[in-house]
């Protein structure tokens, strides 16, 4: 009998446990993938069916688990635009047209299969408490469950690779348990500084049938910030940040 | 054979890899920050407008020369730049524009922006020169932009020109509820040389505003001090109530505002009091990318339904004298009251914004439709616009849009100077 407690006991523990290994998993990838403080250029390119491209290049910076500023340098239609998260709050600043305005995770800046949750993307650990790891043969497969309403996905996939732990593909999924998209984590490259990670990112979501939406990564590197950087009020200087 | 085509297969996925190669490289050094930086957009834009031969504006401008069509084309050129030296940057935007009208040529060449900037660290900011600010949260009209020029609510996205200012701008950030701190005074000369349509005679205008960031609520306070303009203070909020859902609202109390009334007789006063004007909204979008803003007005100075409709009908009396005498002195009077007021956009007290566009629907990407629409709520009377956008050739923007205009004899709408107005404008960015 003290032993069937003592298993029962055990068995009701290991859920917990995983969770906290997972946890600790994802905590790992997020390092992996990016300093806490850095600054990156990324290129968003859309691909249509027809096989058009629509390419965008933004600078991003980012401070602490959940403030991140992107700038968009090209195309010229929407060089200067700037969006801005502090926390679950998001901001889009249009050169010249208007005061900046409040806007939401999932809405899209840039049109195509990336959103702003993709664009101006925090820590996964600070969006999203994994609930349960299962091992497979190469990769650990997290499941995520997001940590408030304020997020794009209800709850992620992530397959990770278990020797180098940096995500190999991530199924972003709705409440209602539909498959928004999958980001397939591809060419792992040495930014320097200690930073190895995936150098693309290719998006492929069922709602967008037959487009694919590719973000490569340059010039990744460590770099702290004054807090003031992400404001409002300081969406119109972000260019100055590029040296 | 089986060679030559194992051959044929190796040399296709050479090709195929090689294509991948190339189509996924990105080196950013292209990118890096240059000290002279030039942009802008070139715009062409057609309208047509039918004219409304029943309304009191038509009247005014179209007496001698009655027509019941009026077409436009547009060349805009707005060329934008900045020089970086160190902490120090000259910024510029300019607006050169040739108007092809129907009864004629017009051309427009200045400056919306001018100015140089000192920001010695992220926290602190100096700009002197010609600047746009923008004050206010609402979307198609901002009672609290006190030192702007008045947004054309058709139009709310249009950069607009800014006035001759000195202004500074602190930030400070903080941990817990209140996490920033901004502090934007504004200091704006107007005289008959500079500012002239900023307000009459020779003042040293100031004004400040205060913004904060509580509780992941946006919250703004302004003034402007007596002197061009009459002293008026404000605020403004923003907040997400939701992840897709935003609530916005605007006050501001003027403590002295004018307007020109007429009777019905054409005799003008002119009242002078304190007004308060208000503007509540909100922003939604849905799961299937609709966006909608919806937006209550309330303009305290505004007209009021009575005070319309006695103009209108001082306008249609005015005409009828110029009919029978060829007289227009009053028809005169009467157009500068619309100058003064009466013509204005949104002269009213009330008014109503919906606007719901649909971002890439059936799968059609960097396409948006919408529609807005515009009412008075005293009158009753709409502006309906249907839009359609398209953005999907790189660096080109399509836009076609029609305006309908509806309402009954002396409402807002129903006395316009057009009935309808189709446009349609191409913008190609540099």
């Amino acid at each position: 009998m003290r032993l069937l407690a003592l298993l029962l006991t055990l068995m009701l523990a290991c859920p917990a446990a995983w969770g906290a290994d997972a946890n600790d998993i994802l905590k790992k990838v997020d390092r992996n993938l990016e300093p806490e403080s850095y600054e990156m250029y990324r290129k968003l390119i859309n691909i249509e069916p027809s096989g058009a491209k629509k390419e965008y290049v933004l600078y991003s910076v980012k401070k602490g688990r959940d403030k991140v500023v992107a700038l968009f340098l090209s195309p010229p239609s929407d060089a200067g635009r700037a969006t801005l998260r502090d926390g679950d709050n998001m901001w889009l600043y249009i050169p010249n047209v208007g005061k900046p305005v409040r806007i939401t995770s999932l809405q899209s800046v840039v049109g195509g299969v990336f959103n702003n949750a993709d664009i101006l993307r925090v820590d996964y650990s600070v969006e999203y408490n994994a609930e349960s790891a299962q091992e497979e043969k190469d990769a650990y497969l997290l499941n995520l469950k997001a940590r408030t309403g304020e997020v794009a996905y209800d709850r992620l996939k992530m397959w990770v690779d278990r020797k180098v732990l940096l995500p190999v593909r991530i199924e972003a999924y709705a409440a209602s348990g539909l498959l928004i998209k999958t980001l397939h984590f591809k060419d792992i490259k040495d930014f320097g500084g200690g930073i190895r990670r995936p150098a693309t990112v290719e998006t492929d979501s069922p709602l967008y049938k037959g487009h694919r939406s590719i973000m490569l990564y340059s010039q990744l590197k460590k770099r702290e910030f004054p807090d003031e950087v992400f404001t409002l009020n300081y969406l119109s200087r972000v260019e100055d940040l590029r040296k | 054979m089986l060679v030559r085509a194992l051959a044929v297969c190796v040399l296709a996925l050479a090709a195929a890899a090689a294509h991948a190669a190339e189509e996924f490289t990105f080196d950013a050094t292209e990118f890096q920050k240059k000290p002279l930086e030039l942009g802008g957009y070139v715009e062409l834009k057609q309208q047509h407008f039918t004219l409304n031969p029943d309304g009191a504006l038509y009247l005014l401008n179209f007496y001698r020369e009655p027509r019941s069509y009026l077409d436009d084309t547009t060349l805009t050129l707005k060329p934008s730049g900045v020089l970086r030296r160190g902490a120090v940057s000259l910024n510029f935007r300019a607006h050169l524009e040739g108007d092809w009208e129907t009864r004629g040529f017009d051309r427009l060449a200045r400056f919306d922006e001018f100015y140089g900037s000192y920001k010695p660290d992220p926290g602190f900011t100096l700009d002197a020169g010609k600047v746009s600010l923008k004050w206010g949260k609402g979307y198609a009209w901002n009672p609290v932009a006190f030192v702007e020029r008045v947004k054309d609510p058709n139009d709310p996205d249009l950069a607009r020109e800014g006035f001759t200012l000195l202004t500074a701008d602190w930030i400070r950030n903080f941990d817990g509820a209140l996490r920033t701190v901004a502090f934007t005074p504004v200091v704006l000369p107007a005289s008959p040389d500079i500012n002239p349509d900023f307000g009459a005679g020779r003042h040293l205008n100031a004004a400040a505003k205060l913004y904060l960031l509580y509780r992941d609520t946006d919250i703004d306070f302004m003034i402007l001090s007596n002197g061009s303009r009459s002293r008026r203070y404000g605020a403004d909020f923003s907040r997400n109530i939701t992840s897709n859902l935003e609530i916005h609202g605007e006050l501001a109390r003027i403590e002295d505002t004018q307007r020109q009334v007429t009777t019905a007789a054409g005799q003008a006063t002119l009242v002078r009091g304190a007004a308060t004007s208000y503007l509540l909204g909100a922003r939604h979008l849905s799961e299937r990318d609709t966006t909608t803003v919806l937006e209550y007005y309330r303009n305290g100075p505004g007209l009021s339904e009575d005070e319309m409709k006695n103009f209108v009908r001082f306008v249609d009396s005015a005409y009828a004298q110029y009919l029978a005498t060829g007289n227009d002195a009053a028809l005169a009077r009467a157009a500068n009251l619309a100058r003064n007021g009466y013509g204005r956009p949104n002269p009213g007290r009330d008014y109503l914004y919906l606007r719901v566009s649909q971002k890439e629907p059936f799968d059609i990407l960097y396409f948006t439709p919408a529609i807005t629409v515009m009412a008075n709520a005293a009158d009753h009377s709409t502006s309906v616009a249907p839009e359609l956008l398209y953005t999907g050739f790189n660096n080109v923007e399509l836009k076609l849009r029609a305006f309908f205009l509806n309402g009954g004899a002396g409402t807002e709408f129903g006395e316009k100077q057009n009935r309808r107005r189709i446009e349609l404008q191409a913008r190609l960015y540099f």
